[in-house]
C-alpha cells in the first residue's frame, strides 16, 4: 500500500470515528433526556407556543402530527420522534453550522453556541499549546537523562518525578503552586505570580494597568504581540505560567517514561556498541546516534498527550479561573446546554484524530523501515 | 520431555525467591506496597475508627474551627474560635476534617476497585473475543474502542453524569466508560501474541474446544500484564474520580470523598490551605502507592526487564 492510499484509508476511518462519536453522544443525550432539552438551544425569547411547536417540528424533535406545544412538553406519544430520525435532522443542522443559541446565563440572550465556543477556544488552545511545549521541553531531556544514568541518582529522581506527575491530582497541584507562589513567595507585598484570571495585573513581576488590545486571534499572548502591546503579552504570559505547569505535569510524567524506555531499548542495540567501540564520544553516541531512533516511539504518543492536555484544561481552568472552553463547558453542563458540550467533545476529538493521523504519516516519513 | 512434579515445584519456588529478592532490592516497590496496602487496611478499618454516619451531620457552630496549637494555625489564620481543637481543623460544614478523610478513603477505593475490576472483565470478554474471532468482529470492536479513545475521558464522564444524574453508581459508570477500551485493547494484543504459541497448537490438536482454549489457557496466561495495568489504573481512577467530584459533579456536597473534600477546602485556600492540602495529599499518596506497586510488579513479572 502506498502512503497516500494509507492516508486516505485513515481519513475515512477518522470520519467513521467522529460519526460514531457523534452518534453515541446523540443517543446518550437524546435517548435519556426529555425532548425539551433538544429544543432549548434553539428557542429565542418572546417566542409563542405556536412558534415553538413549529420550531420543534422543523428541528425534527416533534412529529408533524403533534397537536400543540403543551402536548409536546407533556411528552405525548403522538409528538415523540424516534431518536434515529432526530439524528439525521440534527446532523444536517450541525454540519451546516447551526448549533443553536447557548443557554449560558453569562452569554446574554440569543448568543450563538458556535460564536461563544470559538471566541473562547483560542484561549484554551493557547493553554494546551503552552502545556505541550513544557511537556516536550521537560519530558524528553528528563527521559534521556534517566536512560543514560540507568539506576543511578538522576534516574531515580526522574522516575520519582515521572511517577509523581502521574499520581498527582492536577487540581491539587494547581492549588499547591498557588499557595507557594502567591501566598508565600511574596516580593514587596505582592505575590511572585498572579493568583487567578487570564491577565496578571497584581503580581511582583507583571506590569500594572495594561491596556487590553482588540481581540484578533482570541489568544491573549498572540493578540498582545500582534498589536505591539508587549506589556499585555507579558502579563498574559505570566498569568499562564502556573496553569501551564499544572496542566503539563501528567503528560511530562507520561512522556518521560516513554522516552526513558525507548532510549534504554536503543542503547542496548549493536550499532550503539559499535559507535562506542569506534571511540566516539558518549555525547555524540547519545545525541547523534541513539536519540533519533529513541524519539520515534515518543512521537506516536502525541495523540495521547493531546488528549491529556485537552482533558486536563477543564480542571485547570476551574482552579485558575480562566475564561476558556473547559470552564465554559462545565457552566454549560450545569444549565443542560448539551450542544455546547457536544461541540467541545467533537472539536477535541477532531483535534486528537487529526494529530494521530499526522503522527502516523510523519512516522512513516521519519522511519524508512515502515511500509504500509 | 516435560518436567516432573518436584522439578516444577522447585522451579516455582526459585521463581518466587527471585521475585522476593527483586522485591527487596527495589525500595520504591516496598513504599508502594506499604502505601497501597496501608490505604486498603485503613479503608477496611475506617468504620471501626470513626462514626460512619458522622459525615451526614453538619455543625453550623463548629464551622471553620482552625485553632490547632500543633500547627500554629490559631493565631494568624483563625476563622472561628472553638472550645475543642481538631487535628486538621473543621470544614465549612463544621465536620472534623480528619474524620472526613478517613471516611473518604473507602469511598474512593471502592469506586476505583469497581471500575478497574469491571474494566478487566469487559476487557477479557471483548478483547479475547475480538482477537480470537478476528475478521469483522475484531474490526467492529476495535473501531468502537477507537471512538472512546478519541475523546478526553473526563468530557465523556461529564456528559454521562449530566444525563444520568449525580449518584455514586453513575459516577462509577462514567469512569468505567473511560477505562474499558484500554483493557479491550490490552487483552486483545495479549491474546493475539499468545495464540501463536506452540501450546495452543498442541491443545487444538488434542481436540480442545475454542472456548476452552481461549478462557482456560490463553487468558490465564496473559493475566500478568493485565494485573500490572489494573494496579497502575487504581491510582489513575482515583485521580479521575476526585477530579470529577472536585469540579462539582459530586453526588452530594456533604459526601466524604477526597475530591469533594478538596473542593470544599478550595474555597478557603488562602486562609486555610490545609483544608485542601490534606485531602489532596491523601489522593496523591494512595495513587502514588498503587503506581509504585504496579511499576514494581511490572519489573518483577516481566523477565525481560529484570536485567
Amino acid at each position: 500500500m502506498k502512503l497516500y492510499e494509507y492516508a486516505i484509508r485513515r481519513i475515512l476511518l477518522m470520519g467513521l470515528v467522529l460519526f460514531g462519536l457523534s452518534l453515541f453522544m446523540f443517543y446518550l443525550t437524546r435517548g435519556f433526556l426529555p425532548p425539551s432539552f433538544a429544543l432549548a438551544p434553539y428557542i429565542t425569547p418572546r417566542m409563542n407556543d405556536a412558534q415553538k411547536l413549529a420550531l420543534a417540528q422543523s428541528l425534527g424533535v416533534a412529529t408533524k402530527s403533534c397537536a400543540s406545544f403543551q402536548a409536546f412538553s407533556a411528552f405525548q406519544q403522538s409528538c415523540l420522534v424516534p431518536v434515529w430520525a432526530q439524528y439525521t435532522q440534527w446532523l444536517g443542522n450541525v454540519l451546516s453550522g447551526n448549533w443553536g443559541y447557548t443557554l449560558l446565563p453569562t452569554a446574554g440572550p440569543a448568543a450563538k453556541t458556535t460564536t461563544i465556543f470559538f471566541s473562547r477556544f483560542p484561549f484554551t488552545a493557547q493553554l494546551a499549546v503552552m502545556g505541550a511545549i513544557l511537556t516536550i521541553l521537560i519530558g524528553i531531556p528528563l527521559g534521556i537523562v534517566s536512560a543514560t544514568h540507568n539506576n543511578k541518582l538522576p534516574d531515580h529522581i526522574s522516575r520519582i518525578v515521572s511517577l509523581g506527575g502521574y499520581s498527582i491530582p492536577q487540581f491539587w497541584f494547581g492549588y499547591v503552586l498557588l499557595i507557594i507562589f502567591v501566598l508565600y513567595a511574596r516580593i514587596g507585598g505582592l505575590g511572585l505570580l498572579p493568583g487567578s484570571g487570564s491577565l496578571a495585573t497584581n503580581c511582583a513581576i507583571c506590569f500594572a494597568n495594561v491596556v487590553t488590545p482588540k481581540a484578533v486571534t482570541g489568544a491573549p499572548i498572540l493578540d498582545g504581540i500582534i498589536s505591539g502591546n508587549l506589556h499585555f503579552a507579558w502579563d498574559s504570559f505570566v498569568a499562564m505560567i502556573l496553569p501551564a505547569v499544572t496542566l503539563s505535569i501528567t503528560s511530562i510524567g507520561a512522556l518521560t517514561r516513554i522516552v526513558r524506555s525507548s532510549m534504554l531499548e536503543v542503547l542496548r542495540q549493536d550499532y550503539i556498541l559499535l559507535a562506542k567501540s569506534k571511540g566516539l564520544q558518549e555525547r555524540v553516541v547519545i545525541y547523534r546516534h541513539a536519540l533519533r531512533n529513541a524519539l520515534l516511539p515518543a512521537v506516536t504518543v502525541a495523540g495521547l498527550l493531546t488528549a491529556f492536555l485537552f482533558g486536563g484544561v477543564v480542571v485547570i481552568e476551574i482552579v485558575f479561573d480562566l475564561p476558556g472552553v473547559g470552564y465554559t463547558s462545565l457552566q454549560a453542563v450545569n444549565v443542560f446546554d448539551i450542544n455546547f458540550v457536544e461541540l467541545y467533545v467533537l472539536v477535541t476529538a477532531l483535534i486528537i484524530v487529526v494529530t494521530n493521523l499526522a503522527v502516523d504519516i510523519i512516522y512513516a516519513k521519519l522511519d524508512p523501515r515502515i511500509r504500509y | 520431555m516435560s518436567e516432573t512434579e518436584p522439578q516444577i515445584e522447585a522451579r516455582r519456588s526459585a521463581d518466587l525467591r527471585l521475585a522476593l529478592h527483586l522485591f527487596r532490592k527495589n525500595p520504591l516497590v516496598l513504599v508502594g506496597l506499604v502505601l497501597s496496602v496501608g490505604s486498603i487496611v485503613l479503608a477496611l478499618l475506617s468504620p471501626f475508627l470513626v462514626n460512619s454516619t458522622s459525615w451526614q451531620i453538619t455543625h453550623p457552630l463548629l464551622k471553620n474551627c482552625w485553632n490547632n496549637p500543633l500547627f500554629g494555625w490559631g493565631n494568624s489564620n483563625i476563622a472561628h474560635d472553638c472550645s475543642s481543637s481538631y487535628v486538621l481543623g473543621t470544614d465549612s460544614y463544621g465536620r472534623n476534617l480528619l474524620t472526613m478523610i478517613v471516611l473518604a478513603i473507602p469511598v474512593d477505593l471502592q469506586i476505583a476497585l469497581e471500575v478497574v475490576l469491571s474494566a478487566v472483565a469487559i476487557g477479557i470478554v471483548f478483547g479475547a473475543t475480538a482477537s480470537y474471532a478476528g475478521g469483522i468482529v475484531d474490526e467492529v470492536i476495535l473501531r468502537v474502542t477507537d471512538i472512546f479513545l478519541a475523546v478526553p475521558g473526563i468530557l465523556l464522564a461529564i456528559v454521562f453524569m449530566v444525563v444520568f444524574g449525580r449518584t455514586l453508581t453513575v459516577l462509577t459508570g462514567a469512569v468505567l466508560l473511560i477505562w474499558w477500551p484500554t483493557y479491550v485493547r490490552l487483552v486483545r494484543s495479549q491474546v493475539l501474541s499468545e495464540k501463536e504459541r506452540p501450546y495452543v497448537e498442541s491443545l487444538r490438536s488434542i481436540g480442545a474446544g475454542r472456548f476452552r482454549i481461549l478462557f482456560r489457557h490463553i487468558v490465564p496466561n496473559s493475566i500478568y500484564p493485565l494485573l500490572v495495568q489494573a494496579t497502575l489504573d487504581i491510582g489513575s481512577v482515583i485521580l479521575t474520580v476526585s477530579a470529577l467530584t472536585f469540579i462539582g459533579l459530586s453526588p452530594s456536597p456533604l459526601l466524604p470523598e477526597l475530591g469533594n473534600l478538596a473542593s470544599l477546602g478550595s474555597q478557603y485556600f488562602f486562609t486555610a490551605p490545609w483544608l485542601i492540602i490534606f485531602p489532596g495529599l491523601t489522593i496523591l499518596l494512595i495513587s502514588l502507592g498503587f503506581n509504585l506497586l504496579g511499576d514494581g510488579l511490572r519489573d518483577i513479572l516481566d523477565p525481560r526487564l529484570r536485567r
